[in-house]
This record gives structure tokens, C-alpha cells and sequence, in this order.
């Protein structure tokens, strides 16, 4: 498989060492596939434990937007002309995170990329989640959350219609969109597994709710058939899709005339962070998943390793873009963009400035040592500072921005309060909560997939089970 | 519906008896199979999915939708907003490319439901369950006349069970 | 001026119904008691039409200035106070403490009903009781024979009301009572007797060629700020010839700021000055007290010889020699020959007659300390707040066997009194006010009282009809029927006189007439290494304004911080003993001390720390108790040969401590950073003798300047994004030029002239009444620090920058950029007033997803706030940050944060939306008032006149800089001052086609600039 990389030294072989031509070296046959990832589902006491902070977390958020809603926004920490703060922040945060699933299932689907098949599951569950926990954001945001439908345009007796000039409009349907897609994408691919499931199931009950769940998915050729085009085009509509989303996103800023948004650069500069940080989260929610659900032989080193070099990629995408607004701003001679970017690495904010540069440019330049790409420990360790600092991206393009705009006279802070903490640990609690309730629900691997790249059994001799030019296709 | 089942354990056993079945005729052929297998699809040798054709219609559908209900509800209720036109085309591609994008992937979601005949809740006639887990599987839709002469054949290609479905 | 000719036309109708109305406002008016909840009349009261305002004509009674005023009444409650465009005075100008009259009226904290003090609490009674009471008081006073030790202390005020107090006074054999005003100039008004044998003569300021003030604040509070104002800005928009004004004193104040020049004399040093300047002393002298450059003084003279006649010298000087400092620069103006044409004797102001004096006010209080005093009343004055401690006044008070009150706000005096009797708001009590000599202005009530209370001249008749002695005297109704019976012409002369603003005529009783001189009780300079510079704050005055949010809200006009007290330090200074921004600084004087927080302000001299009093009440309400420090504190108990409290001159040390707290300021940077806001020409780019300043066309470098004029033809500026007139869109609605609305002709549009802008902010407070816009800054309203603490610092919204205000002045310096390590007083302000700039190409409104703004056919840039959502994409968008949210249900009364507690939600403006949490509102440019124009044009079938209205920031301003109207119709005043060569726009490069246009600021060589220099 050429997307894999070949080993540190040839000839080492191991569970989790894959090989150029054999992918999952220690998975024998199909019935170890549904073993292994049926193994996964039993409830544990640390699951448990898990969800309940993860719910805690998740009310917490909750009533302190009752609490708001209450009161109005000016429990959160904005500081005019500072209007959009730690709410906006968040939300991009986690939309682009939500890139990396549909990224991982469509495009590299699409570029035949075969480390994507033994985690693309978890990652578009968080994709959707992700998207989840984001959608909430514009709604807390806004100044009367119970009037948010009037972004969508439906008839009504008054006869309004949205403005589809704005951005914001944009957004909705690019949000909107995405979720349902990337929703859709995730089911269609559960078909076939949860039809495994049905079908291993004993309980009665759980066979029923499966069955209505697998829709009756029998895996016939009719059904491989249209399942294999759909899945296709599917991917052929998510690559766009993931494409456009952040770069909707990234017109909030770059429609804007605010000194450090007017920028045409956003677009394709967010786009790379989106995968950036999405790659992150895949790490921070895999390298714990393949060692407690015992899947190191699933996700091998060399899968890792391949996703590294994307994170390495798209963190040199990032960092130039970084130095271009820099140069940009110099070099466009206007006074406001000017006194703006210096503000930002030596103003009020430097020190959100340089977490950023120090999260997203520097640490990631780690791995271009193969040895730090094929150890687990420092790409969990990499991912939360990539988290941070996508976090931070975000502050800072946000935050400094407004308080440093045309009119001196209105320059001027932001501090976040207790509040805006409340909702940002509220939305992690939110996400890991649904979550861990998918992954003891359903199976994290594509199961039907993983079967495609595990030999089949042959009466006489090998068989082709892994050439080249099919594994990891569905035609 | 009347006819056979045999599981077969190993691919290319299953793929032989496949092209064995198509030449002698002897009724519709269902394959059932865990994963694709091109193997089987070379045998099976089907016409190519009609889904695409849904994916085309609604994917039109979409990017028309989008643009219309944005120009028409802009010259509909018509505010001056920056100075700019009522019904600005360029950013409404934004509208247009996101509606595709939604009305085509549903539609073609569609299709493959449709095409495939899914949501059913009934059983089928020849599956079982080892299908979706080890098992390849081939039911031959036919009468009792030449069932023997099908179980017969299974058995021939190595079948690890075959059974009679009434 | 084109503002009042424009609304002539309106107002000559109402004031046509004034005499009628006059009598039966009270029929109309409604009180809390009465009011459950609104119910239309079912047959409604004369002249009144639901839904239409009527306005009355009445007198300011704010200060002594008396200004006319017009109060617009809506449905019988008074809800906005305009300037009165007939009034000889104020010529429809008004300040914004005349403005918050409103909110004296409707202050929540008023007393409700009479008060008896039982124990250590004044308790509510009836007037019977409270009759019975005080009438058995007067009676054993009376008997005891110590009728000649009452004291009654009264706010000073002119008119009728004090001559008919004293003739009360006498007949009870009581003396004169004292007419106190903290804030009059006595020193100033004693000079001028002297000098020119009146109290006030008018300052001619067209006449002047240079006005030399010697700390003379004739812009923000000395004398009669309006007038005063008015005059100034006409005689600057002269451009070339206009008046030059040098400002000698050692702190820069509001008038220091609009100075040409300022020279920073030490405190104390204005005679050395004046010396020089008459000749008997040498300028090195002079220059060596003041410690200035000797050339600068050498200049001063040379100047001042060289205006003539055209010099206006003015004293404000407070200090043990005041008189003679102030009869000293008299003297200059004589030399220049300036009587009679810069200073007009001839057109005296009446507003001084009847002042007591400091002095007189200390002897009362010794009285009462030696404990001889029987009764003592106080009306309206606040002399626990406004004395110094020094005086001792509240220990005094006490020693008073009974003590009645006529405040009608619980404020530090009346809380010690043992009988209250609340008099009514002169917006609800019969009178009238001297302005200018020989014409009086009416006063009349414009609703029924507010509460259970009754005008101090009606409860003297009633009290005097209790006693037979006296009853026959005044065997009338009341007050009012008193009048009339004397007013000349009787009833039907009263009726005439109503409409009017302002007739010729003196009061009906003359007040005792006093000669201010006391023998001087010099205060010591004390000892400590700063002068201590105490100034009546241009906003809170004494503090009697403390008790009214807009006031309180409304940033200092210098400094920009509100809602509390501040201690300037210059630069230097601040870098010498390391105070940063908000470190609490204690200055301690032998009189006493204060600690408030430092704000760094380079308009001081090093060796000076300034002060603003106002702030500091221990009572008087729930907006002025507990915010800031009483600066009186720090001023000694001594008074000039006049009998003026000495307040300048005062030495005292200052102590840094450790801890700080943010200042509640709504100033961001006060440097433009080249970004071209606030713009100027030098004297000699207006001459054409040079090229314009980089502050030309253009603003940013790198960007060229396009043609703003584009912004003024349309409403909506087509430019290179695309024609609004899409060819696809059959129908564009009332955006068809052909539209029968025939908006799409009309491009609304203001100008504002920065050569006129004083910074005086009355616009500002103007906009706050007219637009409903709430107050953020009360101690109860700010946001939650935890789940259960609530952040209650005064202001604590203002410091996170959540104010309000749709129009604000933004202040900019220029120059004097090493201020840290040097002083230097050559830096220039910029006042810049900056609302909604209703862009042709607004970038607020394509961002925002639900149309909540759009542009109007007509121009504007509108919010239509049940539409908005509250993203705040808009707010972020505007370059020119002058949108405002909603963060806190404001308008909800069961909310902390609401802003207009019962009764005061009654000055509401009907016409204007209080807008709900979590919307965006800005400047609608008064779209109400627009509209209204329009609707009263149609009605009569006309089309609108130019100039026919104006907006109310317009309205108020008394520079007349603010300019509002059709830019489209070439008739309007606006068309042609927009195509002034001083016209830009703001950050035109972003080319938004602003409707607001701005006129350059012209920059004057400094009058005396030193030769060599």
C-alpha cells in the first residue's frame, strides 16, 4: 500500500508493524475482526466513570446558559468593542475539528489513502459530534438565542426572508449541510456493520432494535452494488463540502473590513487548521482508544505515522500562513494593518500570540523524526498542545482583532468570565459525552471495510486479498 | 420463495461455483458476501448502479433551488443592504453550492435505499447469519425440479452447508 | 441660525396655545398616586391630543442662569426639556444639566410626602401634621422673642420667590434669608461691581480679538455657560478673524482645552501677571512667579497691547486675593479702552441680585454653633455637602433646636432636619427668573406634582393664613393667584406674558439687595510640595447634579471618566513617584484629605494635582451615595475680601498606596494614531499661504482619497461593488426614484463643524433624552462576578466599555508627545462628536442575517430592533464603532440592571422604542422626529420646509456645530456646508460614503508666542 510507510528498518515485523503489502499483519481472518471489535462494547467501570464527568461537565455548561438567558450576554466577559469572544472562539474551535472525520472518510477515501480504513470510523463520529457541539455555539452566542430561526429561511406569515448576503446566512447552510451530510456519511457506513452486530446479537431486544437499525441490510451483491456507488459519490459531495464549511466559516472574518480579517488568505489558511486540529483530536481520542480497547494491531504505528505527516503538512501550510498576514500587513501600507499585527505579537495579547506559534508551528516540527511520528506518547502529548493552540488561533484572530480596530478612541479589552469558562467546559462535556455513549453502542472500525483488507480464506494457495488496486476500495 | 442456499468458507471456491451457476442457468443467483470483494464482482459481473443518476437529478435540483429561493426572495422583498444589488450573484453561489451539495447526497442516499430495496424488515429467503460475519453465501432462486441439480453443484464447488429454502 | 428659523414655524403654534394650556396643565398632569396603569382619557382635557406633544414655555431653574426652556409635554407628563429658540438668553440652546432636569423631576429618591423626624428617622406624615407642627414652632419662636436668630437658607435664585421670602421673613420678624450658591463666582461678581458697577456685563466675544481667561472656565460653568457658549462659538466660526484665547492657570480645564494657548501659571501668580500686564510689575517678575519663560510674558503684553479694544481679559481666580486679582485684570480690559465694546455693561445680567456670600452663609453657621439659633430652614441648598468640613456645618446644624427642610431630595442637609416639607420641582410650581436686567421669563408647572409635595411659596401662605396675624395678608389660593393679582395687566397680562419667552419687566417683590465684602479670613497655603487645584465639576457642578444619572454618566468633558472621582497627576509627576493609571493617590491638606484614584492628564502643571468636586455623598439618593470623594474636604474654612470661599492656592502632600482600582473612563487611546478622525487646518492652509497638513485627503498613507461628496448625492452610494439597481429586480420598491413615498430624493445628512465644538457633551445628554438611550453605570447594574457576587463598583458596565451613549465626543490630543519626561503646555484637543455615520455603503448592513439594519430610501442607515437577533456581526463591521448592545435587560424593571426606576420611566420618550435584551441600537439620526416632520407636512399637504427640523444633539448644542438636514436639496443649510473646503470625512478611504461630514478644526498660531520661538 503505497499511502503506508515502510518500516523503520525492513525486515522488522511485529502486531503492529505493518508492511508495505500487508496492512494489518497480526489480523488473521474475518471472524477475528468481529471478535476483536465486538470485544470493544462491553461496558466497563471506567467508561461509567467517564460518561458521569463528561455529563457533569456537559450540565455545567447547561445552567450557566440558563443562567445567561436570564440575565443577557453581559454575564459573559465582552468588553466592547469587543463583540465576539470566547463564543465565536469555541465554535470554530470545534468546526474545525469536526474536519478531520469527513476529510479522513472522503477525501482520502477518494485519493485511496488505505491507513484511512481502521480510523475513519471514530474520527467521523467525531466529525459529527464535533459539528454537534459547534452548532451550539452561534446560539449561545446571540443576543436572543429563542429568535435563531430567523436565520433560516422557511415561508412565514410575515413574509421575511434571511439576508443571503451574510455571512452568517452562509454559515447556516454550510454548518446545516455539513452536519447532515457528514451524519448521513457515518450511517451509511454503520449499515453493514450493525447488520454484524444483528446478526451476532443473542438478546432478543437488542437483535430488534438492530435489525430496524441495519435496516434489513442482508449483504447481498444488489446491495454492495448501489452501497459502493453511493458511498462514492457521497465522498465525492463530502470532498467540496469539508472544503467549503471552514472556508464559509473563515468569510465571518475575511468579509469583515476589521484589520486582521479583511484577508483573502482565510479561507485556505482555515481550511488547513481545520485539518490541523481535526488530525489532533484524532489523535487525543485514538492513541488512548487503540490501548484500552486493545486495538494497537488496527491502528499500527505506521498509521500513526501516516497521519503525522499530514499534521506536519498542514502545520507548514498553517505556519506560512501565519508569516504571509505578517507580510501582507506590511506590505499593504495601511496604517490600521499595520499598527494591528504588531499589536498582536508585542501588544496587550502577545503572549496568546506566541502560544499559538509555539503550539502550531514550532512543536509540530517534531515530526519530521520518524521516530517521534511512530511514538504514540508524544503524538498524545503533541495533540493537546495542537488543541491548545488552535484554540488560541482562533483567540487570536478573534479577540485582538476587535479591540484593536480603526477609531483608537473605542481600543479595548477582553477578559473572559466565569460564564464564558462554564460553556467552554460545558461543550467538551457535550462531546465526550455523546462520544462515549457511541463507541459502547457501535463499532469504533468499520468492520465490512476492515474485511476488505484482511485476506480472505482461499481453498487453493493465496489469494489476491490486498493488491494494490482494490483494498481500501469499495468499486 | 423456493431455492437454495450454500455457504461457502473460502472466496475462490465461492467465485468458481458463481460462474459455474451463471452458465448452467438454473435461476437467479444471490451472493451474499461480509465485505466487496472484487473477486465476486468479476463473477457476478452486474450492471453498472443506477444511483448516480440520482445523485446527478439532485444534485441539479439543489443548486437551482439554492439560487432561486436566494434571488427571488432578494427581489421579493427588496432592502438595500451596503449598496449592493438586491439579488447578488456571486455570494448566492455560496446558497447554491451548500443546496447541491445537501438535495444531491440525500437524493442519492435515496437512490441506493430505492435501488437496493432497503429499509426491509422481513427476513430474507436464503440468508443467514454467518453471511455477514465468515461465511460467503449463494441462494439460487428455483423450483424443486432443479434444486437437486443446484445442491448438487454447491456441494461439487465445496459448499461448508447447503439447505433447502420452502 | 438656521435650527431656530427652522423650528419657528412649529413652535409659533404651540406657543400660540400656551396661555390657554398655562391654566389648565394641572388639570392634565398625573400623579404617581393616581396612575395604576395607562388608560386613554375618555374625554380628554383641552388641547390635548393623545400621541401629540405640547410644549410649554417655562424657565430653567437648574442654575442661576435661568435659560428658557421648552418642556415637551406628552399625554400630561413632561418628557423632554428643549432650549426655547425666543428666549433672548439661550436662543433654544440648553446644557445637559438642564437637559437631566427631567430626572430631577421623576428621581426615584425624592421625598414622597412630608417628613417628621422620630428619633434617629425621619418618617413620612401629612401636611395637616407637618402644619400643625412647624405653625406651633414659629409660634413659640415668635414668642420667645427669638424671631431675629432664625436662619433660612435658600439656593440662590432670582425672580419674584425671594423678594415675597423675605417679606414672609419680615412679617414673621425674622431677617432676610441667605441666598447661597456654592458655584457662583463671588470674587468675579464683587470685581465686576467695583470694576464696572454691575454684577455681570455680557461678553461680547464677536467683539474680542483676544480673550486672556485667568483660570476663567466661561465654557464649563463659570458665569452662564450657554449664553456664554453661544457667543464664543459664533465669534470662532469668524475662521481668520475669530477671537483668540489664551488660558492662564495651572490645571488645562474644559475652556483651558479650547484655548489657542495655554499658559501654565502656578496657582497664586495671576496678580504677578496681571502686574506685567498693567505695568506695574515686570514681566520677569511676573514670569518668575508664575514660572514661565520671561519671553512668554513678554509676549503676553505684547499681545494684549496689540488687541486694544478687542481685549477680554476674565478672572476665575478663587484665592485669598481674588477681588483684587479680578478688579486688577478689569483694569486691563479698561487700559485697552475694551468697556463697552468686548465688555457690555450696558446688558447686564440679573441672575447675582440677592447673592449671599460665603462669609455671610459662616457667619449663620457660627450662630448656630454658639447655639442661639431657634429655627433654621434650608430650601434647596446643600451646605452639609458644600461647606468644608472645616466650617463645621454639621455639628452647627445639629446644635439648632429645630431644623425644617423644603428639599425635595433626601440629600446630607435635609437628612438632619427634624421636619421636611418637600417642595415641588420647578417643573411643577408656579414662578419666574430674572435673565437678562429688565426681563423676567415665567416659570410654570407642566404637571401636577409628582408626589405628596407642595411649592415652598404656596406652604408659606398656608403656614401664614394658620396665623391671624397675618392671615388677612394673604387671603388668596395660592402662589399663583398671588402673582397674577400682582403680575401688571392682572390676568390677561399673565396669559400674554406666558407665551412668551422672556418679557420686559423686574419682579413683583425685590429681593434684599446685598454688597458682597466681608472682611477676608485669609486660608493658610499649608504646607506639602503639590498645589491642590478644587474645581467644580462641569458636569455635577457642587455635586447638586450627583443625583441624576444622565449627569453622572455623561464623562467629564476633560478627563472622560464618570460615575466617580479621579486625582490628576501630569506624566512627569506619575513617572517621578511611579503612579500608574488608577493607582489611589491620598492628597492631604490642612483642611483634610481625600483618596481616589490617579488618571495621568498632561493639562496640569507638575507641581499640581487637580480635583473636581460633586462626587462624595454620604446621602441624596441612590445614584450620588457612596460614589467618589467630597472635594471639599480639602479646601480650608477662609474667604476673600468678598466673602467668596477661598478654594485656589492650597497646598497639600500626596501619598501613592499599593492598591488601584480601574478608572470609568469611556476613553480608549487618546491619540488619533494618524487615522485622521478629529481633523485640523492651520490659519495659514485656511489662507491658502500653505499646503493642507498630512492631516489633508490623506488620512492613512498608502490610500488614495476618493470624492466622499458621492456619499451626499444618493441615499445610496453606487460604487465599484455593483449597482443597488439591479436590472433583474422589476420592482425596487420605495428605492424608485419614481416611488410616490419620494424618499429615494431625499439623502439625510449632518454636518459637524469642529471650529464651533466646545466638548461641552450637552448633545450627548440631549440624545440620551431623546432616544430613551438607558444608563449603565449605577452601582446595582453590573454583571455577575460569580454565581452569588455581584460586581457593584460605580460604573463597573462603563469600564468594561458597555456605555451607551449613540453619540459620544471623543477627545484627542495632539502634540506634547514626550509629555513623560517633560512638561510642556503646547499640546492641542481635538473634540470630535461621533454617532452613526449613516453610510452610503454601510458595512453594517450586508453582514447582518436577518436585515435587521438596511438602508432606507432617504439615507439611513436603519435598526430595526424586534428584528435583530443580536450576532453583533454589525457592531464588529463598523469602523467607526458606534453601535451599542444590549447586554442587560435594561428596559425590564424587575431586572437590577433596569434603568429607569419608578417614577422615572415616566420621562420616556413614547415615540422611541426602549429597546430589549440582546439587540444592537445606534444613532437613527431621530428618525422619529424625521418622520413626524413628514407626517405634519403631508397633513398639510406641503412638502417640508428647509431647516423646517432638527435633531435633538443639534437641538441642544449651544456651538452650534452640529448641523442636520437634506443633503440632496440644495436649500438646506446642510447642502451647503457640506461643500465647505474644511468638509471631510471620516476614514473616507474605506469608502463607505459616510452622511456625516466633519469640518476641519482651524489651528491658530499660539496669540503669544514668544518671539524668539
Amino acid at each position: 500500500m503505497a499511502s503506508v510507510a515502510h518500516p523503520v528498518r525492513e525486515g522488522i515485523r511485529g502486531p503492529n508493524i505493518a508492511s508495505a503489502d500487508v496492512q494489518l499483519p497480526a489480523v488473521r481472518d474475518y471472524e477475528q475482526v468481529d471478535r476483536d471489535i465486538i470485544a470493544t462494547l462491553g461496558f466497563t467501570k471506567k467508561w461509567f466513570l467517564g460518561l458521569s464527568v463528561a455529563v457533569l461537565a456537559m450540565l455545567i455548561g447547561a445552567s450557566s446558559w440558563i443562567y445567561q438567558i436570564y440575565w443577557g450576554l453581559g454575564q459573559a466577559g465582552y468588553e466592547p468593542p469587543v463583540m465576539w469572544g470566547n463564543y465565536i472562539i469555541t465554535f470554530v474551535f470545534w468546526v474545525g475539528i469536526g474536519h478531520a472525520g469527513t476529510l479522513i472518510s472522503a477525501i482520502l477515501y477518494l485519493f485511496r489513502a488505505g491507513f484511512r480504513t481502521s480510523i475513519y470510523r471514530a474520527a467521523e463520529a467525531m466529525t459529527v459530534f464535533a459539528v454537534m457541539t459547534a452548532g451550539l455555539f452561534p446560539i449561545i452566542h446571540i443576543g436572543r438565542p429563542w429568535k435563531f430561526f430567523w436565520l433560516i429561511p422557511y415561508p412565514n406569515w410575515r413574509l421575511l426572508w434571511p439576508n443571503f448576503k451574510s455571512p452568517l446566512v452562509w454559515d447556516v447552510f454550510a454548518i446545516s449541510t455539513y452536519l447532515t451530510i457528514s451524519t448521513t456519511f457515518l450511517f451509511i457506513g454503520l449499515i453493514p456493520d450493525i447488520a454484524v452486530l444483528r446478526d451476532k446479537e443473542t438478546n432478543p431486544m437488542r437483535k430488534r432494535i438492530l435489525s430496524i437499525l441495519s435496516l434489513g441490510w442482508r449483504n447481498s451483491d444488489r446491495e454492495w452494488r448501489h452501497f459502493a456507488k453511493a458511498y462514492l459519490f457521497l465522498a465525492a459531495f463530502s470532498t467540496p463540502l469539508v472544503l467549503s464549511v471552514h472556508s464559509v466559516v473563515s468569510f465571518d472574518f475575511a468579509m469583515a473590513l476589521t484589520p486582521g480579517w479583511h484577508a483573502s488568505i482565510f479561507p485556505p489558511y482555515f481550511v488547513a487548521g481545520a485539518i490541523f486540529s481535526g488530525f489532533a483530536m484524532v489523535w487525543t481520542i485514538a492513541i488512548p482508544m487503540r490501548k484500552w480497547f486493545k486495538l494497537e494491531h488496527y491502528i499500527t504505528l505506521n498509521h500513526l505515522d501516516a497521519t503525522a505527516k499530514v499534521v506536519l503538512f498542514t502545520s507548514l501550510v498553517v505556519g506560512s500562513a501565519y508569516l504571509i498576514e505578517f507580510f501582507i500587513a506590511w506590505y499593504s501600507s495601511v496604517r490600521a494593518e499595520q499598527e494591528f499585527f504588531w499589536n498582536r505579537v508585542f501588544g496587550q495579547w502577545w503572549w496568546a500570540a506566541w502560544t499559538l506559534l509555539l503550539c502550531n508551528m514550532a512543536m509540530p516540527m517534531s515530526l519530521w523524526s520518524q521516530k517521534l511520528r511512530r511514538n504514540p506518547t508524544w503524538l498524545f502529548i503533541l495533540s493537546l498542545f495542537i488543541n491548545l493552540g488552535m484554540w488560541f488561533e482562533r483567540f487570536v484572530i478573534v479577540v485582538p482583532s476587535l479591540s484593536h480596530e480603526f477609531e483608537p478612541w473605542q481600543w479595548g479589552h477582553y477578559t473572559v468570565s466565569w460564564v464564558d469558562m462554564s460553556f467552554l467546559v460545558g461543550s467538551f462535556g457535550w462531546f465526550f459525552m455523546w462520544f462515549l455513549l457511541f463507541v459502547k453502542q457501535l463499532p469504533v472500525m468499520a468492520i465490512a471495510e476492515l474485511k476488505e483488507i484482511v485476506a480472505p480464506r482461499m481453498k487453493h494457495g493465496h489469494g489476491h486479498g490486498h493488491d494494490h488496486h482494490h483494498a481500501g476500495g469499495h468499486e | 420463495m423456493r431455492g437454495v442456499t450454500g455457504a461457502f468458507h473460502e472466496l475462490d471456491t465461492t467465485v468458481a461455483a458463481i460462474e459455474d451457476l451463471k452458465k448452467k442457468r438454473l435461476g437467479d443467483v444471490t451472493v451474499y458476501s461480509p465485505t466487496i470483494r472484487h473477486e465476486l464482482d468479476h463473477a457476478i459481473d452486474a450492471p453498472v448502479s443506477v444511483v448516480r443518476r440520482f445523485t446527478l437529478v439532485g444534485g441539479l435540483l439543489g443548486v437551482s433551488f439554492g439560487y432561486w429561493i436566494a434571488i427571488w426572495s432578494s427581489n421579493y422583498w427588496p432592502l438595500v443592504v451596503g449598496g449592493k444589488a438586491f439579488a447578488s450573484w456571486i455570494p448566492y453561489t455560496i446558497i447554491g453550492f451548500e443546496v447541491m451539495v445537501l438535495v444531491g447526497a440525500l437524493s442519492t442516499v435515496a437512490g441506493m435505499f430505492i435501488n437496493s430495496r432497503i429499509p426491509r424488515l422481513t427476513t430474507t429467503t436464503g440468508y443467514d447469519a454467518r453471511f455477514s460475519g465468515g461465511y460467503f453465501g449463494i441462494f439460487i432462486a428455483c423450483d424443486a425440479a432443479k434444486a437437486d441439480q443446484a445442491e448438487a453443484l454447491l456441494r461439487q464447488h465445496g459448499a461448508a452447508e447447503v439447505r433447502r429454502e420452502a | 441660525m438656521t435650527t431656530e428659523a427652522g423650528t419657528g414655524v412649529k413652535r409659533r403654534e404651540f406657543l400660540k396655545i400656551l396661555g390657554a394650556t398655562g391654566a389648565t396643565t394641572a388639570v392634565v398632569g398625573c400623579s404617581s398616586e393616581k396612575v395604576g396603569k395607562l388608560i386613554p382619557y375618555v374625554t380628554s382635557p383641552d388641547n390635548t391630543v393623545p400621541g401629540v406633544s405640547q410644549y410649554y414655555a417655562t424657565s430653567c431653574r437648574e442654575c442661576a442662569a435661568a435659560c428658557g426652556v421648552l418642556a415637551e409635554v406628552r399625554d400630561g407628563r413632561p418628557i423632554k426639556l428643549e432650549g426655547n429658540p425666543e428666549h433672548p438668553l439661550n436662543r433654544g440652546a440648553i446644557c445637559a444639566t438642564g437637559l437631566a432636569g427631567i430626572q430631577g423631576l421623576y428621581n426615584p429618591d425624592r421625598y414622597r410626602s412630608p417628613m417628621v423626624r422620630e428619633g434617629n428617622a425621619l418618617k413620612p406624615t401629612t401636611w395637616d401634621k407637618a402644619y400643625e407642627l412647624l405653625a406651633q414652632k414659629l409660634g413659640e419662636v415668635k414668642s420667645k422673642g427669638q424671631a431675629g436668630n432664625v436662619v433660612f437658607v435658600n439656593q440662590h435664585e432670582t425672580g419674584t420667590f425671594p423678594g415675597f421670602l423675605d417679606q414672609w421673613l419680615k412679617e414673621q420678624g425674622m431677617p432676610a434669608h441667605l441666598s447661597v450658591d456654592s458655584t457662583a463666582p463671588i470674587a468675579t461678581i464683587a470685581a465686576n461691581q467695583k470694576a464696572y458697577g454691575t454684577a455681570w456685563p455680557a461678553l461680547n466675544f464677536s467683539a474680542a480679538k483676544l480673550v486672556v481667561s485667568f483660570g476663567a472656565d466661561f465654557l464649563d460653568g463659570w458665569g452662564h455657560s450657554v449664553p456664554q457658549q453661544l457667543d464664543w462659538a459664533d465669534a470662532r466660526s469668524k475662521l481668520d478673524v475669530a477671537p483668540r484665547l489664551i488660558y492662564i492657570g495651572a490645571r488645562r480645564s474644559l475652556t483651558g482645552l479650547n484655548a489657542d494657548q495655554w499658559i501654565a501659571a502656578k496657582a497664586g501668580s495671576e496678580m504677578a501677571i496681571c502686574a506685567a500686564l498693567a505695568g506695574t510689575g515686570s514681566a520677569a517678575a511676573a514670569a518668575e512667579a508664575a514660572n514661565v519663560p520671561v519671553a512668554t510674558i513678554e509676549a503676553l503684553v505684547k499681545a494684549v497691547a496689540d488687541a486694544g479694544n478687542g481685549i477680554m481679559a476674565l478672572c476665575g481666580v478663587t484665592g485669598n486675593d481674588a477681588v483684587e486679582c479680578g478688579v486688577m485684570v478689569a483694569e486691563i480690559n479698561k487700559k485697552g479702552g475694551a468697556v463697552g465694546t468686548t465688555i457690555n455693561t450696558a446688558k447686564a445680567h440679573g441672575s447675582y441680585t440677592g447673592l449671599a456670600s460665603y462669609a455671610d452663609l459662616a457667619a449663620a453657621v457660627k450662630n448656630m454653633d454658639a447655639g442661639t439659633v431657634p429655627l433654621a430652614f434650608v430650601r434647596g441648598a446643600n451646605p452639609a455637602h458644600t461647606m468644608p468640613k472645616s466650617a463645621g456645618f454639621a455639628a452647627a446644624f445639629a446644635k439648632v433646636a429645630f431644623k425644617v427642610s423644603f428639599s425635595s431630595m433626601p440629600d446630607e442637609t435635609a437628612q438632619m432636619a427634624d421636619l421636611v416639607l418637600p417642595d415641588n420641582h420647578w417643573l411643577e410650581s408656579w414662578g419666574d427668573a430674572v435673565g437678562e436686567n429688565g426681563q423676567i421669563s415665567l416659570q410654570q408647572p407642566t404637571l401636577d406634582p409628582v408626589f405628596d409635595t407642595r411649592s415652598t411659596s404656596d406652604v408659606l401662605i398656608d403656614l401664614a393664613k394658620k396665623d391671624q396675624a397675618l392671615a388677612a395678608k394673604y387671603n388668596v389660593a395660592d402662589f399663583r393667584t398671588w402673582y397674577i393679582s400682582k403680575f401688571p395687566g392682572g390676568a390677561s397680562g399673565f396669559a400674554t406674558a406666558l407665551t412668551k419667552a422672556s418679557v420686559a419687566g423686574a419682579p413683583l417683590v425685590a429681593t434684599t439687595t446685598r454688597t458682597l465684602a466681608a472682611t477676608a479670613t485669609p486660608v493658610a497655603e499649608g504646607a506639602g510640595d503639590f498645589f491642590v487645584q478644587v474645581y467644580p465639576s462641569p458636569t455635577l457642578g457642587d455635586g447638586a447634579g450627583a443625583n441624576k444619572p444622565w449627569l453622572q454618566e455623561l464623562p467629564d468633558p476633560v478627563t472622560k471618566i464618570a460615575w466617580q472621582s479621579w486625582i490628576e497627576v501630569h506624566p512627569s509627576t506619575a513617572k517621578k513617584l511611579g503612579i500608574k493609571e488608577g493607582a489611589h493617590l491620598t492628597i492631604e491638606t490642612a483642611a483634610g484629605k481625600v483618596t481616589a484614584p490617579a488618571y495621568i492628564y498632561m493639562g496640569v502643571r507638575a507641581d499640581t494635582v487637580g480635583i473636581a468636586l460633586g462626587q462624595g455623598h454620604t446621602a441624596y439618593g441612590r445614584f450620588a451615595q457612596n460614589i467618589g470623594v467630597n472635594a471639599y474636604d480639602l479646601v480650608s474654612h477662609g474667604w476673600d475680601s468678598a466673602g467668596g470661599l477661598a478654594i485656589g492656592s492650597v497646598k497639600g502632600k500626596v501619598t501613592v498606596s499599593a492598591d488601584s482600582s480601574p478608572l470609568v473612563t469611556t476613553e480608549g487611546s487618546a491619540r488619533q494614531h494618524g487615522r485622521g478622525i478629529a481633523q485640523a487646518m492651520t490659519l495659514a492652509a485656511l489662507l491658502g499661504q500653505e499646503a493642507e497638513d498630512e492631516h489633508g485627503h490623506h488620512n492613512i498613507p498608502g490610500l488614495p482619497s476618493q470624492d466622499f461628496r458621492t456619499g451626499l448625492k444618493a441615499p445610496i452610494a453606487a460604487d465599484a461593488q455593483g449597482e443597488y439597481a439591479n436590472p433583474l429586480a422589476k420592482d425596487k420598491g420605495m428605492y424608485d426614484a419614481g416611488h410616490s413615498s419620494k424618499m429615494e430624493s431625499r439623502r439625510w445628512a449632518m454636518t459637524i463643524d469642529l471650529a464651533r465644538c466646545t466638548g461641552c457633551s450637552a448633545c450627548v445628554t440631549a440624545c440620551y433624552s431623546e432616544n430613551n438611550i438607558p444608563t449603565v453605570g449605577a452601582p446595582y447594574q453590573g454583571r455577575a462576578l460569580s454565581p452569588v457576587t455581584w460586581d457593584e463598583r460605580p460604573g463597573a458596565n462603563i469600564i468594561k466599555g458597555r456605555e451607551m451613549a449613540w453619540l459620544r465626543i471623543e477627545r484627542y490630543y495632539e502634540g506634547n508627545e514626550n509629555t513623560e519626561n517633560e512638561f510642556s503646555p503646547d499640546f492641542e484637543t481635538r473634540f470630535v462628536a461621533m454617532m452613526c455615520q449613516h453610510c452610503g455603503n454601510a458595512p453594517c448592513e450586508p453582514v447582518c442575517p436577518v436585515y435587521a439594519t438596511y438602508h432606507s430610501p432617504d439615507g439611513l442607515n436603519v435598526q430595526v430592533y424586534n428584528r435583530c437577533v443580536g450576532t453583533r456581526y454589525c457592531s464588529n463591521n463598523c469602523p467607526y464603532k458606534v453601535r451599542y448592545f444590549n447586554w442587560f435587560g435594561y428596559g425590564e424593571p424587575e431586572r437590577r440592571q433596569y434603568a429607569w426606576p419608578e417614577p422615572m420611566h415616566w420621562g420616556l420618550n413614547p415615540d422611541v422604542t426602549v429597546r430589549g435584551k440582546g439587540v444592537m441600537e445606534k444613532c437613527s439620526f431621530c428618525v422619529q422626529r424625521i418622520r413626524e416632520a413628514e407626517h405634519r407636512a403631508r397633513a398639510e399637504d406641503r412638502d417640508l420646509n428647509p431647516d423646517e427640523f432638527t435633531v435633538a444633539c443639534a437641538q441642544a448644542c449651544a456651538s452650534r456645530a452640529i448641523i442636520f438636514g437634506d443633503a440632496a436639496d440644495e436649500n438646506w443649510t446642510v447642502s451647503k456646508l457640506a461643500y465647505d473646503r474644511r468638509a471631510y470625512h471620516v476614514f473616507e478611504e474605506l469608502n463607505a460614503y459616510t452622511a456625516v461630514v466633519y469640518l476641519k478644526k482651524v489651528n491658530y498660531p499660539a496669540p503669544a508666542a514668544p518671539a524668539t520661538a
